[in-house]
């Protein structure tokens, strides 16, 4: 992919989560989709002011858990049964009652790592670059103590001049334009 | 941080709803309804045995409802949180109708020798002899007499009313006096409160596994586990939250609880509720896969007599009812966060709660044991428990009508009246 160029978006500061989230609630009533806030710890109502919607990390984690469960579960049960039958104590070989805190962890395991690397996938990261991080009052203030809302330029409603114009009309504390 | 409060306030009025006399009303009209049928039951069977041990069933249910809700509410008061205080007092009317347990625990303590085969059987010689029981059973009874013969039956029974009555005199009285003191007392009372709970927790523990063992596992006087009494601990806390949020949501269409009652906390009781579908399939499990890995002849008969025949088909149920349908529907987000599925999941519990203690009671039984067959008798099960638990939610209703549903003076209750999702 050839290196992207031109505006990524425009970034408006906040001092506030509550600004920030009338902001974007406007925003997302006013028909913009390719929008994005940044909070320096979750606030659950602005994922949900530009239109959080369902992910596919449950699915992934299901799938996961059940692959795992059923792996261990076909180990146990390939060893035990084919590979290396052995008589424990009289007991049948398919002796599923243990084989099932082994699978019950493996399940789990997956599970576990299923969601956390599905949802760092879905995520896109890592990333090595993000042209958020050229604005100087992104770098400063994204994990501390502002709240930001940006206007993609992806967006088929962004214009430059407009949007400007329509972020200043929620008196943020700057409107900074942000390059590739 | 600049920003609006939206905090709503709490009704003036914080009584329980009229609609509680409804239920009320209703529970007594099934509560008879299935007197009745478990009268005509008993003429049909001719025998008054099955009435007994489905007594047992009801009085081990409703006695988890109670003692059970008494130990959720010491738990609150130690853990804190706001999913406490939206509990608190349909916790304490629970623990309040420990009255009702007593009574059906006299029902039971009168009729030892029906029920129990320790206390049935007099000159352990003779009975061997006459081929009643066999040595094994003759070796246990005689080896645990000093510790199952009726009188202590009775004093450890009547000890252990006495603790938990005791526990829930001291913590309704204090709740009420909470209430009437300044807020400037509160954290003197938070201190208060955690610090009976805490040792009351302790004490529970301990007494509720001695009680259980007489009441339940000492039916079969050859059988011994080592995890039995945290089984029912972790069953009874399964059953009380699954009842507890059926009452919490059947409030919330009236005040008080329609403005206390939040998503979040909801939420949260599901999670928690969730926990212990796990732990009890953890427990129930563990302690099955030890004694199939020992297969020792001590310990395996037990579950042989509840597996052998026809019983896999109960056992298998018990699986799925108690443990794969409310795991795999608590699962859901989405249901968690909704009123009337997540009622129907627990009502769906509280059921299953008790098919479990119908798996774990009837096979004690030498006519029962490794066969399960039908009877008219065996119908009890589906009647005497139902009459019993409904005349236990009577009692309940009462007590909940006795004082405001929502606790006033605590510190969670300004975070409860908040918007949720609050900006720090």
């Amino acid at each position: 992919m050839p290196p992207r160029e031109g505006t990524y978006g425009l970034l408006a500061e906040f001092d506030t989560p509550g600004d920030l989230i009338r902001a974007a609630r406007q925003a997302r009533q006013d028909g913009w989709r390719r929008l994005d806030c940044y909070t320096p710890y979750p606030v659950e109502e602005a994922a949900e002011a530009i239109g959080f919607h369902r992910n596919k990390v449950p699915l992934l984690t299901l799938i996961g858990g059940l692959m795992g469960g059923a792996a261990m579960f076909g180990l146990e049960v390939w060893i035990s049964v084919l590979a290396y039958p052995l008589n424990i104590g009289g007991r049948p070989t398919y002796s599923w009652p243990a084989f099932i805190v082994p699978a019950y962890e493996w399940t789990i395991l997956f599970a576990g790592l299923s969601a956390a690397f599905g949802m760092l996938a879905l995520n896109g990261l890592p990333a090595l670059y993000h042209p958020l991080f050229n604005a100087p009052n992104f770098r400063d203030g994204a994990t501390t103590d502002k709240f930001f809302l940006c206007l993609e330029a992806l967006d088929p409603k962004f214009d430059l001049a407009e949007a400007k114009k329509y972020l200043e009309s929620f008196q943020p504390v700057s409107v900074v334009e942000v390059q590739y | 941080m600049a920003h609006e409060t939206h905090a709503k306030t709490l009704p003036a009025d914080l009584g329980a709803p009229a609609f509680v006399d409804g239920w009320q009303k209703r529970a007594l009209i099934i509560g008879l309804a299935f007197s009745v049928i478990a009268a005509g039951l008993a003429l049909a069977d001719g025998s008054i045995d099955h009435v007994l041990r489905a007594w047992l069933l009801g009085m081990v249910l409703t006695f988890g409802f109670s003692v059970g809700g008494l130990a959720l509410l010491m738990v609150q008061y130690c853990s804190g949180g706001k999913w406490g205080l939206l509990l608190r007092r349909p916790l304490e009317a629970m623990s309040r109708t420990l009255p009702l347990v007593f009574v059906y625990w006299v029902v039971v303590t009168l009729s030892l020798r029906k029920l129990y085969l320790w206390a049935a059987v007099g000159d352990v010689s003779a009975a061997l002899k006459s081929g009643w029981i066999n040595e094994v059973q003759a070796h246990a009874i005689e080896f645990k007499r000093p510790m199952l013969n009726p009188m202590a039956f009775v004093v450890t029974g009547l000890v252990c009313f006495a603790i938990w009555g005791f526990y829930t005199w001291r913590l309704n009285a204090l709740g009420l006096q909470r209430d009437a003191a300044s807020p400037a007392t509160t954290p003197k009372w938070i201190k208060r409160m955690e610090n009976i709970s805490g040792p009351g927790i302790v004490v529970y523990a301990i007494t509720m596994s001695a009680a259980v063992i007489y009441w339940v596992m000492s039916l079969d006087p050859t059988w011994y586990s080592s995890v039995y009494g945290l089984l029912f601990l972790v069953g009874q806390a399964y059953g009380v939250l699954a009842l507890s949020i059926i009452v919490v949501i059947s409030l919330s269409k009236a005040e008080p609880f329609k403005t206390i009652l939040r998503q979040t906390e909801q939420h949260d009781l599901g999670k928690l509720t969730f926990a212990f579908v796990m732990l009890n399939i953890y427990l129930a499990f563990s302690q099955f896969l030890i004694i199939w890995s020992g297969n020792l002849p001590e310990e395996i008969p037990w579950y042989l007599d509840r597996i052998r025949g026809h019983w896999g088909v109960i056992i298998t149920l018990d699986l799925i009812f108690h443990w794969l349908i409310p795991f795999t529907l608590l699962l859901s987000r989405d249901l968690k966060r909704n009123k009337k599925r997540l009622v129907l999941v627990c009502q769906w519990m509280v059921f299953a709660r008790a098919f479990d203690l119908f798996w774990l009671i009837e096979p004690n039984f030498k006519d029962a044991a490794g066969n399960l067959h039908f009877s008219w008798g065996i119908l009890e099960y589906a009647a005497v428990p139902v009459a019993m638990v409904a005349f236990w939610v009577a009692y309940f209703c009462t007590q909940l009508k006795t004082r405001p549903l929502v606790q006033t003076n605590d510190p969670h209750l300004a975070e409860i009246l908040e918007p949720e999702h609050v900006h720090a």
